[in-house]
């Protein structure tokens, strides 16, 4: 068997998340297929992976994931019907995973990542005519964890797609997310935050493609980096020949906290269409000093006025989770991460 | 209350007070009047404790304490507040929560029990109505998209919550038309008490005709040139900063 050879930074894509560096090319093929808790609730219907897998795109190691990966878990719910999924991975490895919706229906799927070990999962997502996904990725804090989950994400006619992603750094942290507008209609919403110190990374990289015309997307990212870690985003939108009326929107802003920690923001754009709408923007910059005085000169200590302005940092970012309890769960998440990080 | 003694305070290497005294009693208003570049907003920030405004000689004991060793928060728990010219937009945090986390932040240093969220809401509508801030505004992140009356407005409020012993208000009126100025100097005027001292940071005198001080302290070039009551207001008003400057020279 020829040796694999991991993404690592001099791949464009790969560049701020050297994979070769956080992992063995042996421990990535010894690692077995990764088993999950899924609790289901509602018209889910879970069962083995079919036979046949929807051809969606993946990146190089979600190929990897696909081919490896000999058992996995399939979520399906039908027209029109209504459910929650969370699915919490027990063993990690590789793994995979189908989730189908069919027209008119609607899933709340919550993931939960907090394992310390090499895991690599594709995920295969069909959104079918008005069908919708609220997604809630959290991804605690492992400084030995190696983690990467490849989405691909289809989305005919009508449909939408949400979703948050709440990363709190591993040693190496990629959400690498491929999403086809391919019905007119259709849109996808995308927020994260990732709070990051020590040696933590994070990469969130998503490329969406806007396939027909009348589409949406926005993406709005916050990354906060401490310590020696490294926050990343990377955001690529394609726009096709024809798809006009597609209005795609993109936000990613870091906030750095050391001088040896690091952000990077790609966004870039790929229109081929004539009349569309596409905004983006990326900054990085420091904690505002004229705000932490303000703070402290009104007697707010200096650790926790860092804390409150992080959390502010951040407010837009975690509000696009439209479910109440969720979110008051996430911004626990955070707010524990951000005094940690202010202390 | 306030003894300041020979204070030499530098910016970025340069000097900007060069041996600047004043002293000021409990239950005392002072103003200090001051061209442009004199060195007013310098002495509010050293006051207040901002980062890189360095103490270069001279001392500052606040009710007998250093005060150039404490954080600038500790400064506010010990009652010192500082009323900004430019006071910070802070998107993210809604002016209600900042409100009530700083109030509890010097509770807590002060060993005060806190209060609860109704209680402070409670303790805010009542201070607010008179400075005619409404519920809406208060539910505003802080101080983003306010008028600059609006900011000022909002600094007052905070004096009247946080109650300070030592009050710096530095450059209140600008930007202020005269319905807000008074609606402003009303609010200062009600704070105005035996155990409390302020220090008035002005330009011009127009904010002295509504907030009469008993002292009047004339700053030019990082040093007070000129002392006298409340009549100086009136003479510097009259003859320009200028004059007042030969005049002392």
């Amino acid at each position: 068997m020829s040796a694999l050879v991991l993404p690592n930074r001099r791949v464009e894509d790969w560049k701020y998340s050297d994979l070769r560096n956080a992992i063995e090319p042996a421990a990535v093929e010894s690692a077995p297929t990764a088993e999950w808790r899924v609790d289901v609730s509602g018209a889910v219907e879970q069962s083995p992976l079919p036979e046949i897998m929807p051809h969606g795109r993946h990146g190089e190691m979600g190929v990897v994931a696909a081919a490896r990966a000999t058992s996995g878990v399939f979520l399906h719910i039908g027209k029109g019907e209504r459910g929650t999924a969370h699915l919490e991975l027990v063993t990690a490895g590789h793994g995979r995973t189908l989730i189908v919706v069919e027209d008119g229906a609607m899933l709340t799927l919550r993931e939960a990542a907090a394992f310390g070990d090499f895991a690599n999962i594709a995920f295969d997502v069909v959104l079918g005519v008005n069908a919708q996904l609220d997604h809630i990725r959290e991804a605690a804090a492992h400084n030995d964890a190696v983690r990467v989950s490849d989405y691909s994400i289809r989305l005919a006619q009508g449909a939408a797609y949400r979703a948050h992603f709440a990363d709190f750094g591993a040693k190496l942290s990629r959400t690498e997310l491929h999403i086809a507008l391919e019905g007119e209609g259709a849109e996808a919403h995308l927020s994260g935050v990732s709070v990051l110190g020590d040696t933590g990374h994070a990469d969130v990289t998503t490329h969406i493609t806007h396939a027909v015309g009348n589409t949406q997307s926005t993406q709005l990212f916050k990354l906060i980096a401490g310590g020696k870690s490294r926050g990343v985003y990377q955001g690529k939108i394609s726009v096709a020949e024809g798809a006009n009326g597609s209005d795609s929107r993109q936000t990613a802003k870091g906030l750095l906290l050391g001088e040896r920690a690091e952000i990077d923001l790609k966004p870039e754009l790929e229109i081929l269409a004539d009349d569309v709408q596409c905004a983006h923007g990326a900054a990085v910059g420091d904690l505002d000093p004229e705000s932490l005085f303000y703070l402290r000169s009104r007697g707010v200590p200096e650790s926790e006025a860092r804390a409150l302005l992080m959390r502010a940092f951040l407010e837009d970012a975690v509000a696009e989770i439209a479910d109440e309890t969720i979110r008051a769960d996430v911004w626990s998440r955070v707010e524990a991460a951000l005094a940690e990080l202010s202390a | 209350m306030l003894e300041i003694n020979d204070l030499h305070v530098a910016v970025g290497g340069k000097e900007i007070l060069k041996g600047l005294s004043l002293s000021i009693a409990a239950g005392e208003v002072h103003a200090i009047m001051g061209p442009n570049g004199s060195g007013k907003s310098t002495l509010s920030y050293v006051l207040a404790g901002r980062e890189g405004y360095e103490i270069t000689s001279g001392s500052i004991r606040y009710r007998g304490e250093d005060l150039a060793a404490m954080a600038p928060e500790e400064r506010a728990a010990k009652g010192l507040f500082l009323a900004m010219q430019y006071p910070v937009e802070i998107p993210g945090v809604t002016t209600m929560n900042f409100v009530k986390t700083a109030l509890n932040a010097q509770r807590r240093a002060r060993g005060d029990k806190e209060i609860d969220a109704l209680g402070v809401l409670r303790l805010v509508r009542e201070k607010a109505k008179a400075l005619h801030i409404s519920e809406e505004m208060l539910k505003r992140a802080l101080n983003v998209g306010f008028s600059g009356g609006e900011k000022k407005r909002l600094e007052i409020l905070q004096m009247a919550l946080f109650e300070p012993t030592l009050a710096i208000l530095d450059e209140t009126d600008s930007g202020l038309d005269i319905d807000a100025l008074k609606v402003v100097a009303d609010g200062v005027n009600a704070l105005r008490s035996p155990e409390r001292a302020m220090l008035v940071i002005t330009h011009y005198q127009r904010l002295l005709n509504y907030i009469v001080p008993d002292r009047v302290h004339v700053l030019s070039a990082g040093r007070i040139i000129k002392e006298g009551g409340k009549e100086l207001a009136h003479e510097l008003e009259a003859k320009g900063y200028a004059q007042i400057v030969k005049d002392a020279a």
